[in-house]
């Protein structure tokens, strides 16, 4: 009946006044839009083409970019040695960073996804690293790996009668220090988008397993694993795109011990390189062509793992 | 649907047109404006440091009515990014304070006035030529004066030495040595410990001095780090950390000597501000001595700041005015009071024969004089500033990876001469 009434008068209007109407109620959102939309193009879109263009020049930041076409691109992909390292660095650190999160992220979802007192403290607890100032955690790292006796890492070493380690100048430390910083800090925010998708599972399946005889091991493989499988791809792609922008963990707690990268670059990702190259050594147009690469870097593997999920989700 | 997507092309291209419109900015300084200059200058640098040179700007608005200078702190951590950021956009600071290097950093880039145009012949008279070598470009362009310096001290406390049987402060490396396992023996759990540029080219350099290497021909023109001199001083810098157990990451320098943690300290000279006011039981506890000496004698590196006008300023005469005024006998008089005052901190004006007016101890003052006389700054060469970097990672795998360090100078040899061009 309500259908019927709504659409009476549609058919009924001339073509004209229907396209006029539906412009009428949209202008009003569209206008709303428009705070957003400026700042959007200005502060997002506009650098983007601006950093675009500057990858194809030579720009110092002070004087006009020239343009040298593709020239930075094949410096940075057949030649610079410290770009090398960087990916290799980031590719490391992201695998190890993402996988790490995703499973301590699962399992804590897993554990505290009741709505007992338990488990609201225990996941507000586990979730405080994502809100809180970044710089503060990173300088309390900075302290925890301290190469001094006073630093908490070479503390607790010292209560077995270990030697202090220069934790944050051994080059083979760096990357796993830089996993552990980001897995602690990542895992509540993952742990936070699993509960939701664990909840939103319909809890018909499990009684259905149950009646079928499955164990917890096998709901959690046929049941659970299947029905998080959205939650999972979006877990893992903003956790990929956020541990590809690193930057922090590396510039302010390894300063300490060396300039943008760590000892020996043990530590240099692409986003640190980037800024190394264009704040620190004024070569704009290069660091451009860094960011854009790890623009197509992120892009590419995105869709890949897109891709990937979909076609599991076919089988 | 085809309208949209046609519209939709339309756009990206139209911003991707505008966005490719930036066509940079210019490089030629203003002319002076007419009327008062109210100037604005970013001294990088703490609080402290900032509030003591508006004392001195202030004293100088006195002296000149027509000119008020405004100062403001930036933190060194991020400030070569502000300043680049300010050449960039040409808007900022009228003057800028900053490392020794980024006078020719950012004049290079044409973000600096080269203050040659407004005579600084009796500011280069007044400063060691040392130092004044290492703030002049290449080609002879000076786009920032030396403001103050900064030299490498050898710390130590006298009652630890003795207690291990190390009679005096080591005056060789030798004897540098030799104290250290003595008071390792002693029970001194770090004996030695490094500060400024820790496990980087700074330190190293000291040793590369000593022992009568050099980075550069006297003319840039050859790369000469990779000298018989300097594997000896990689070597011997080296085995600071493989035998002798030198910390390689930054440590608190007041604290440990406070603490009887360590016993001597190769750092920088604005550490004995620190001293005194952040240790109370470490006063009269501690002593300095020059940097031991090498196989070529004494030797060590000089830092500290530039002062200059960036070449946006519609005041350039008016600011270099102001950059000259600050190397009289008031304005380092001034300067070494407030800094002192506000800070703790000891200001060492780039005129050496004012160093006995420093708020400093006998034995500090000494031993800053004494150091002077073999002091080297930065290399002023094509390249260094990218190659420094680079030469601090070929060190490091001497310690970290044992590699030859025939080879890991080589090696840095290469990237300097690629960067020298």
């Amino acid at each position: 009946m309500t259908t019927a009434l709504i659409e009476k008068p549609s058919t009924a209007q001339p073509a004209g006044a229907g396209k006029r109407a539906r412009w009428r109620r949209a202008v009003p959102g569209y206008v709303m839009l428009l705070p957003f939309a400026g700042l959007f193009a200005g502060f997002l879109v506009w650098p983007l083409l601006n950093a675009l263009y500057f990858a194809f020049t030579d720009f110092n930041g002070v004087r006009p970019p020239s343009w040298v076409g593709l020239e930075n691109f094949r410096r940075l992909w057949f030649e610079d040695p410290r770009f090398r390292t960087g990916l290799v660095n980031s590719l490391i650190y992201v695998s190890c960073t993402v996988t790490l999160t995703t499973a301590a992220a699962l399992a804590l979802a897993l554990a505290f996804r009741g709505t007992s007192w338990r488990d609201r403290v225990l996941r507000t607890i586990f979730f405080l690293p994502s809100v809180t100032s970044t710089i503060a955690v990173m300088l309390i790292w900075r302290w925890i790996f301290s190469g001094e006796r006073f630093g908490l890492a070479n503390t607790v070493l010292s209560w077995f009668g270990a030697d202090p380690v220069s934790w944050l100048s051994t080059p083979h430390w760096t990357i796993p220090l830089l996993v552990v910083m980001a897995v602690w800090g990542g895992c509540g925010y993952g742990m936070v988008i699993f509960v939701s998708g664990l909840n939103a599972i319909p809890e018909e399946l499990y009684e259905a397993g149950r009646l079928d005889g499955a164990s917890a091991w096998q709901q959690f493989c046929y049941i659970t694993l299947p029905q998080l499988k959205p939650v999972t791809t979006y877990v893992v792609i903003t956790g990929l795109i956020g541990a590809f922008q690193v930057f922090e963990a590396v510039y302010i707690v390894f300063r300490a011990v060396s300039s943008v990268g760590g000892v020996q670059d043990s530590g240099l990702m692409l986003v640190p390189y980037l800024y190394d190259m264009g704040f620190t050594k004024f070569q704009l147009g290069y660091a451009s062509a860094i960011a854009w690469t790890l623009f197509l870097i992120i892009f590419v593997i995105s869709m890949i793992q897109l891709r990937v999920t979909r076609a599991l989700r076919e089988l | 649907m085809m309208h949209r997507r046609t519209l939709a092309a339309a756009l990206a291209t139209m911003l991707l047109a505008a966005g490719c419109t930036t066509t940079g900015t210019g490089t030629t300084p203003r002319q002076d404006a007419e009327g008062p200059a109210e100037l604005l200058f970013w001294n990088t640098g703490s609080d402290e440091q900032a509030a003591a040179m508006q004392v001195a700007a202030d004293r100088y608005k006195e002296l000149h009515q027509d000119v008020t200078i405004k100062v403001q702190a930036i933190a060194w951590d991020d400030g070569h990014a502000k300043v680049l950021t300010a050449a960039t956009s040409r808007s900022g600071p009228d003057i800028v304070s900053g490392g020794l290097s980024w006078g020719i950093e950012f004049g290079e880039l044409g973000g600096m006035i080269d203050l040659n145009g407004y005579d600084v012949s009796q500011a280069k008279q007044q400063t060691r030529p040392e130092l004044w070598n290492s703030i002049t470009s290449p080609g002879g362009a000076v786009y920032g004066i030396p403001m103050d310096m900064t030299l490498y001290v050898f710390y130590y406390r006298p009652d630890l030495l003795q207690k291990a049987g190390v009679g005096a402060p080591p005056a060789t490396w030798a004897e540098l040595f030799t104290a250290v396992d003595k008071l390792k023996a002693s029970g001194v759990p770090t004996p030695l410990v490094e500060e400024w540029g820790t496990f980087e080219w700074l330190p190293w350099f000291n040793y590369l001095k000593q022992a009568g290497g050099s980075l550069y021909s006297d003319d840039c023109t050859q790369v000469t780090i990779n000298s018989e001199q300097a594997v000896l001083a990689t070597t011997t810098w080296a085995d600071q950390y493989r035998k002798y157990g030198v910390p390689k990451a930054t440590v608190d320098v007041g604290a440990g000597l406070a603490k009887g943690e360590y016993a001597m300290a190769i750092g920088a000279s604005y550490l004995a501000g620190g001293f005194d006011s952040g240790q109370p039981e470490l006063k009269g506890k501690w002593q300095t001595a020059p940097l031991p000496t090498g196989p070529a004698g004494a030797g060590s590196f000089v830092g500290g700041k530039i002062v200059g006008a960036m070449s946006y300023t519609e005041h350039p005469q008016a600011a270099a005015d102001f950059v000259k005024w600050l190397y009289t006998d008031e304005a380092v008089e001034i300067l070494q009071r407030e800094v002192f005052t506000r800070g703790g901190e000891l200001y060492i004006s780039p005129r050496p024969e004012l160093l006995a007016k420093a708020n400093a101890s006998d034995n500090l003052r000494q031993t800053l004089q004494t150091t002077l006389n073999s002091v080297t700054g930065p290399p002023n060469c094509k390249g260094w500033e990218t190659s420094g970097a680079e030469v601090s990672k070929r060190l490091q795998a001497v310690v970290n990876d044992n590699a030859d360090p025939r080879t890991a100078l080589a090696e840095a040899a290469a990237v300097m001469q690629g960067n020298l061009g």
